[in-house]
């Protein structure tokens, strides 16, 4: 009987165990279907003021593929709020910076573990951004001057909402440590909603030649969980700001050229990686002539009325006025002894009524009537040898060359650089002689050199012709034509142009 | 028989922890009440986010909008004893419902000591330094004027109202959900809350 009361007696015993038991297996289970709080630690940072939020699974055997977030706010009963950016993400961490909008309120979050189609884990966890929020400090640069420095702190376009409270003033606080040897002295200044972009601060009245470092952060926050930057130091040398002057000044000279003349060669002109050198030929010597002006006085002429060829007007050497206001000397042919036959037929034949022309000395070499003005000189189209011909004898027409010397004469020496040479065209006395020493193609300056060699090849006996830049164009002063006309049929017309030396 | 010590007991620890500072208190400089105020308030902040590790995400089902009156502790332009006064009524009152809390094994109990005596401090030096203002008030009031007596303490002012009528609603939370462990969370959470906008509005006064 006792027997009997005794196995009654231990059967609810062993029972309670067992209930025990198996109640716990039940709660365990109920538990582990339901967000786990442990299971998650987050950490919540703002860097350059962006409020990321990262988690970690302590269970690290756990690794999901993919998480999605979400959150609710205690004071505010709306229910789970779920974050659309960090849902499906692969990445631990999401920029809530435009989903909490509140450092006052308590944001209980909740992180869902997924691989493939299976939820691994739900973690959740309380999260306080007033005191769990670390403060990343902002970035900035510093700039040394002789008695100051410039803090520059890098803002972002927009501060974060959850910063910044109605009137527009600052949850945070900026904090510049400014340290030289044992002193360290703090700098507050005045940040607000508005405050964006590089944000400078100018820390003044310090000592010349002193080194001083700085840091930065952000309020508020524990003496002892401030998160400071690292330190930027700068020596501050005396005269600083005037090197800096000079130094902007002497750059800006050299930029505009005024000091170091800029040397923008052409490529052609670099001859730094030539192997070989080039001697530049000697630029030709000016030659200065010396020309016989020989005047010849003729007697004014009364038209009696009669078209005698005599009386024609190539056989004058008179001086006349052109249109262009110049007094125009005509060289009578100066025909040396050494002349050959074919440049004999190229002078001009004076009037023989005139006095005769002198021979010139075998060393002569006639040219142009320079200077002030007047002169009269002829040249044909066509090649050097003609414009060779031309500079020898003057008058390269048919006429001959008279040989008479004139009691006239004027000796003076002529630089050829400042003589202009224009041509009479006989033909057609109505049209403007035309007026080209070169040949008739257009002569570009490029080709000035060459047209310099051509025409020295062309002198051959040595003369060399002066002229620094070959003429390009024949062009009369404009006022010239109005009297062409005037004197086309008993003068000899001139064009309108110059040839240029 | 077993009723009185336990009233004697709920009602003489906060009699105790006021008297002991008190004379600590009285030689307090109101000039550096500010700085007490944010010290005293940020070690506050941190006690109730470290006593309670026991919160359920099922407590979320219970959860409750207070209607914390938040522009009284975030004017523009923050009226230097506005929020004195502010942080009297608040210290009061928080002192006042945590009293009611019995130990248990949830929260902290040093913690919630420790929280206790702070607001107690806090109480003593804000009553301190507002009855010396007063008394200037009072003074410049009877040169001024003759007759007329004017006491900021007879007429309460709106934000004090405000501040009532939040810590109220809050106390018929804690009665209505019986002092449950999730009603208690929910509401360390919402006093933390308030505290932090309390601490927010002397930073902008020390800012001016």
């Amino acid at each position: 009987m006792l027997l009997s009361q005794n196995a009654l007696a231990i059967r609810p015993l062993n029972l309670y165990p067992v209930v025990y038991i198996s109640l716990l297996f039940g709660i365990l289970h109920a538990v582990s279907v339901s967000p786990d709080e442990s299971c998650i630690s987050f950490n919540l940072t703002l860097r350059n003021f962006r409020l990321i939020l990262s988690w970690e699974l302590k269970n690290r055997s756990i690794v999901p593929t993919h998480y999605a977030l979400s959150y609710t706010i205690m004071s505010r009963p709306a229910g789970e709020m779920i974050v659309e950016d960090c849902i499906n993400i692969t990445r631990s961490f999401c920029d809530l910076t435009d989903e909490w909008d509140s450092m006052t309120e308590t944001y209980v979050t909740t992180v869902v573990g997924i691989r493939g189609n299976t939820t691994l884990v739900s973690c959740w966890d309380r999260v306080f951004p007033a005191l769990d929020t670390s403060l990343e400090p902002p970035e900035f640069e510093i700039v040394g001057f002789t008695n100051h420095i410039n803090v520059i702190v890098e803002f972002p376009p927009v501060i974060p909402k959850m910063l910044v409270m109605k009137n527009l003033q600052t949850q945070l606080s900026l904090i510049i440590e400014e340290k030289s040897g044992s002193i360290v002295k703090l700098h507050r200044p005045k940040i607000d909603g508005n405050t964006t972009g590089n944000f400078t601060y100018v820390i003044d009245k310090l000592i010349p030649n002193t080194e001083y470092c700085v840091s930065v952060y952000l309020e508020p926050k524990e003496a002892e969980k401030i998160r400071r930057s690292p330190l930027k130091c700068t020596l501050l040398q005396p005269g600083q700001e005037s090197a800096a002057v000079f130094t902007s000044t002497i750059i800006t000279l050299r930029r505009i050229g005024y000091i170091c003349l800029r040397n923008n060669y052409p490529k052609v002109l670099n001859f730094r990686n030539q192997s070989a050198w080039v001697f530049p030929e000697l630029p030709p010597l000016e030659a200065v002539a010396l020309v016989e002006i020989i005047h010849i006085n003729r007697k004014k002429k009364v038209w009696d009325y009669t078209y005698d060829d005599e009386s024609d007007s190539d056989n004058e050497a008179v001086p006349r006025a052109s249109a262009g206001g110049y007094t125009m000397h005509g060289l009578t042919g100066l025909c040396p002894a050494s002349t050959s036959s074919a440049s004999s037929e190229d002078c001009f034949d004076p009037d023989p009524e005139e006095p005769s022309l002198p021979q010139p000395g075998a060393e002569s070499e006639p040219l142009m009537a320079p200077g002030p003005g007047p002169w009269q000189s002829e040249c044909t189209d066509g090649a050097y040898e003609r414009t060779r011909n031309l500079l020898q004898d003057p008058f390269p027409e048919e006429d001959s060359c008279s040989t008479e010397g004139t009691e006239d004469r004027i000796i003076f020496n002529v630089d050829l650089n400042s003589v202009c040479v224009s041509t009479l065209d006989d033909d057609d006395p109505e049209v403007p002689p035309v007026l080209s020493c070169i040949p008739e193609e257009t002569v570009d300056l490029e080709d000035a050199e060459e047209m310099e060699t051509s025409l020295l090849v062309a002198g051959g006996e040595g003369m060399q012709l002066p002229f620094p830049s070959p003429p390009v164009e024949c062009l009369w002063p404009e006022d010239a034509p109005s009297e062409k006309s005037d004197t086309a049929e008993s003068d000899v017309d001139i064009g309108d142009g110059y040839i240029m030396r | 028989m077993s009723v009185k010590p336990d009233v004697i007991r709920k009602c003489l620890w906060p009699a105790c922890l006021v008297g002991l500072f008190i004379t600590g208190i009285l030689s307090l400089d109101c000039n550096f009440l500010n700085i007490h105020l944010s010290r005293v308030t940020w070690q506050n902040l941190r006690l109730l986010s470290v006593m309670s590790n026991s919160f359920s995400i099922e407590c979320l089902r219970e959860n409750k909008a207070f209607e914390l009156p938040e522009e009284i502790l975030s004017h523009t332009q923050p009226v230097k004893n506005d929020i004195k006064e502010a942080f009297y009524e608040a210290s009061i009152q928080a002192f006042n419902i945590f009293s009611q809390y019995t130990f248990r094994s949830a929260w902290e109990e040093k913690h919630l000591k420790q929280i206790q005596i702070g607001l107690g401090q806090q109480l003593q030096y804000l009553e301190q330094c507002l009855e010396e203002e007063e008394k200037e008030n009072e003074d410049m009031k009877e040169m001024e004027e003759e007759g007329t007596k004017h006491s900021a303490t007879m007429v309460p002012r709106l934000s004090h109202l405000e501040l009532r009528r939040y810590f109220n609603r809050i106390d018929n939370f804690l009665k209505e959900k019986k002092y449950s462990h999730c009603a208690w969370e929910i509401v360390r959470v919402e006093i933390r809350r308030c505290f932090y906008l309390l601490l927010k509005s002397i930073a902008l006064l020390r800012r001016k």
